[in-house]
């Protein structure tokens, strides 16, 4: 892993790899943030990560919040107060913040407050793939639009310049492919964090009652007009490349890269407008920029954000130009992410010419090599408590249950053979949708939800339960780490994102604090006792917990290895018929057929003995790893 | 003068891909080239396919690189060597783990791994340029699996005609792996590129 010291670097001029999220956290570090707060998410996570790794020694406050709408309630406490802030999310957690960013645009901020929302086109970890540009246009503030990690870095800084100006929040929206993109990174100077600073008393603009409202709606509306006048002299929104062909390109974000690339590919001499501020658009410039073309081809991925903005700016600046985008003149998905490939076929046939490279023939040549070839999805990996936790759930509560699950690793239990997880939709949303699907049918219902997440949003369905008598019972998959998402502590680990001690907050006592009456821990690994706890939650009358409580396979490898731990495979006796009972009820990964029988791939076990207590032969002998 | 050179990396989430598209990248940088690494951090911790990108070159902005333009194809596993077989060409060199991982499903479904035959049958529907590194052997020699990444990354600085300096990559190995495991690293680097030059030479 590579040192994050690096980020510490006071060098200007130095030039460096960096991570687009490792480049933020520099941002943070030469804009003077004193206070970075965060739940983590992918694609943002890096973030926060990187901070939470470097935070001491650069002198300023980081801390892994409960959830987001926290993250951003604890930020803009900070930049009320004197002291710059961030808050760093995935898309999908700006919907959780959103209450209070709606009305924190119209109270605003003394400091400079950034929210970075990372938004993941194509969905490769998330469970929509939303459109958070349009939370700047709802909410009304600006939003800049990095499309490398140099422009990360150096938005960041502007960002917090932006806000302190018109003294409102400042959106930074990347995406996956910004976030998740390495590229040279030049640093500027450092500059030290201010960790405290003066809160000011002043009702009407900070206690956003109706009749504070109102007038701060107005105010927000005219700080929009101010905005608009440095989008249109920002030096992010400019004419990266004049070409002297009828077309004219504007392009945001990610999708800029391939633009560029594909009008390239093509040789299309098109002259290309880059928007690194979309919000608000700057209107005379585009004006300008489509007076000049006869066709424009707009390129952006997901919604036709920019394209709605700029058909109406045609209108009044140039209503002959062709506008080409994703609506009336649809050359461009509105789902997935965009590549170079897409940009070029869809520019090749606005243009009308022909692509350089004959992709449908490598596809075709493709698809014949790749069509037996086994897909290897993500999974849970070899030694995973949940795998247990699931093999035990659907052993007790069996197929006709239904099960609600929610967002983690333990979402991969409803590939086979563990199939647990009918319904998932967003953070914590087990418990709640569980309820109603028990109100609706006679099923017994279970929802799976792991801790950090149960923390996060799954408290207020739990208390539900208990005040409307839901009979459900609440599956608390407890690995004692936000696992997916990198294995960053919360509050349930007693570690703060500091690195500080804390106060565990113990989530049995926050069940039963909810008034739940049966709330049990079980270990996963021991099966039988697991299973009568289990047993007894599900016929329990009201709501019941079980808390399935085992350490993430990782991080126990992890601190086994350090502390010089070694880890002895199961092994598979003579008495082993191959009727395969293990691999067709845990799908473990470790084990693994050679020559038609099954063995275990010594280099993933970690001896967590699951095998040997389903195997109805005891042919599995466990190994050891203590 | 260079256009732009592409290696495309495929492998299994814990293998260590992206540490080697890191010191790719850190190469790079030191050689004061321009580059994009991309990385796609999956849904799951370990287990799933990946894949990441690196390219080089003045020019380059976006960190994907395009079906049938890579330079290099850097497999840590047979299997995802084929699943990333769109990115070559016959210009393509192939540089292939010979480290089997069986997905999940061909045990549930009784199937065994496809023999190397097989698979070398299909990679040459696509390019003749293969090199198979024996990274199971040669990391135990160099003393941990976990060093396969580096066994790779040195094949590809023997015969992958990078635009990066080797004395680079060293250094970047330097500045990227743990100081502790550097010496291992070291040996996994120079074993990984003794394997792929006598291979090169003999073919």
């Amino acid at each position: 892993m590579p040192d994050l010291r690096l980020l510490l670097q006071d060098k200007p001029g130095k030039q460096v790899l960096l991570l687009g999220n490792e480049a933020i956290a520099r941002g943070i570090l030469e804009a003077g943030i004193g206070v970075v707060t965060t739940y983590p998410g992918t694609p943002a996570s890096e973030i926060g990560d990187s901070i939470s790794a470097i935070g001491a020694e650069a002198g300023l406050y980081m801390e892994y919040s409960t959830n987001e709408i926290v993250a951003a309630e604890v930020a803009a406490g900070a930049a009320n107060s004197g002291v710059r802030a961030l808050t760093a999310m995935k898309h999908v957690g700006l919907n959780v913040a959103s209450d209070l960013l709606m009305t924190l645009a119209y109270a605003g901020v003394r400091s400079g407050y950034v929210l970075v929302t990372a938004d993941d086109p194509e969905c490769y970890s998330s469970q929509n793939e939303q459109d958070n540009r349009f939370y700047a246009l709802l909410s009304g503030l600006p939003c800049l639009e990095p499309s490398n990690p140099q422009e990360a870095k150096d938005m960041t800084v502007s960002a917090i310049e932006i806000s302190e100006k018109l003294e409102l929040p400042v959106l930074l929206r990347t995406t996956t492919r910004v976030s998740h993109t390495r590229g040279p990174v030049s640093y500027n100077r450092l500059t030290k964090p201010n960790l405290k600073g003066e809160f000011i008393r002043d009702v009407r603009r900070l206690v956003m009652v109706p009749a504070n409202s109102r007038p701060k709606h107005g105010v927000l509306l005219k700080s929009i007009e101010r905005a608009k006048e440095i989008s249109e002299k920002s030096p992010y929104n400019k004419v990266a490349y004049e070409g002297k062909s009828k077309f004219g390109i504007i392009s945001s974000s990610s999708a800029y890269n391939y633009a560029v690339e594909a009008a390239d590919l093509l040789g299309l001499g098109a002259s290309i407008l880059k928007l690194g501020m979309t919000n608000p658009l700057p209107e005379k410039l585009i004006g300008e920029f489509l007076r000049k073309h006869e066709k424009i081809v707009i390129v952006e991925e997901l919604e036709p954000y920019l394209e709605m903005q700029i058909k109406a700016i045609a209108k009044d600046h140039a209503p002959n130009v062709e506008v080409y985008g994703k609506t009336s003149k649809a050359y461009f998905p509105k789902e997935g992410e965009l590549s170079t490939r897409k940009v070029a076929t869809a520019l090749a046939r606005i243009a009308n010419k022909e692509l350089p490279i004959d992709f449908a023939k490598i596809d075709e040549k493709y698809l014949e090599v790749a069509k037996n070839l086994p897909p290897r999805p993500p999974m849970l990996c070899a030694g995973c408590p949940h795998r247990a936790s699931f093999y035990v759930i659907r052993k007790v509560a069996g197929e006709k249950a239904i099960y609600a699950t929610d967002i983690g690793c333990y979402a991969l239990g409803i590939a086979p053979p563990l199939n647990v997880g009918d319904i998932m939709i967003c953070m914590g949303a087990s418990v709640g949708i569980g309820q109603g699907i028990s109100k609706a049918t006679d099923a017994d219902t279970l929802a799976i939800i792991g801790d950090s997440t149960f923390l996060h949003a799954g408290i207020p369905g739990l208390i539900n339960a208990v005040y409307n008598n839901h009979k459900i019972t609440v599956a608390i998959l407890d690995n004692l780490t936000t696992a997916m998402t990198g294995h960053q502590p919360h509050p349930g680990t007693g570690v703060t994102g500091m690195g500080n001690p804390s106060e565990k907050v113990d989530i049995v006592k926050v069940a039963e604090g909810c008034g739940v009456k049966y709330v049990r821990v079980a270990d996963p690994f021991k099966i039988k006792e697991a299973i009568m706890i289990l047993k007894e939650a599900l016929a329990h009358s009201g709501p019941s917990v079980v808390v399935f409580r085992a350490p993430c396979t990782l991080t126990d490898t992890r601190e086994k290895r350090r502390r010089g731990i070694k880890t002895v495979p199961s092994q598979i006796s003579e008495k082993c018929t191959n009727c395969m009972a293990c691999v067709r009820l845990l799908g473990c990964p470790a084990l693994i057929l050679e020559n038609g029988k099954v063995c275990i791939d010594e280099a993933l076990c970690t001896a967590c003995g699951l095998c040997a207590s389903v195997c109805p032969y005891g042919a599995m002998e466990r190994g050891s790893s203590a | 003068m260079m256009k732009e050179f592409n290696i495309v990396l495929a492998g299994v989430g814990g293998q260590g891909t992206i540490l080697a598209a890191e010191i790719l990248g850190v190469a790079a940088v030191k050689d004061g080239l321009n580059v994009r690494v991309s990385e796609i951090h999956g849904m799951a911790q370990r287990g799933g396919a990946v894949t990441s990108n690196v390219r080089i070159g003045e020019r380059v902005l976006s960190s994907t690189v395009l079906e049938g333009q890579a330079d290099v194809l850097l497999g840590f596993e047979p299997l995802e060597t084929l699943r990333n077989l769109r990115f070559a060409s016959e210009k393509t060199l192939v540089i292939m783990s010979d480290e089997q991982i069986p997905p999940t499903e061909l045990a549930a479904k009784n199937i065994d791994y496809p023999s190397v035959e097989k698979i070398l049958e299909k990679i040459h529907r696509f390019t003749n340029r293969v090199i198979v590194v024996q990274t199971k052997k040669l990391a135990k020699e160099a003393g941990s699996i976990l060093t396969r990444n580096v066994i790779l990354i040195g094949a590809l600085a023997a015969v992958g005609k990078l635009p990066t300096k080797n004395e680079s990559l060293v250094e970047a190995l330097r500045d990227l792996v743990p100081s502790k495991h550097l010496e291992m690293n070291f040996k996994a680097f120079k074993l990984g590129f003794e394997c792929a030059k006598q291979k090169a030479s003999q073919s």
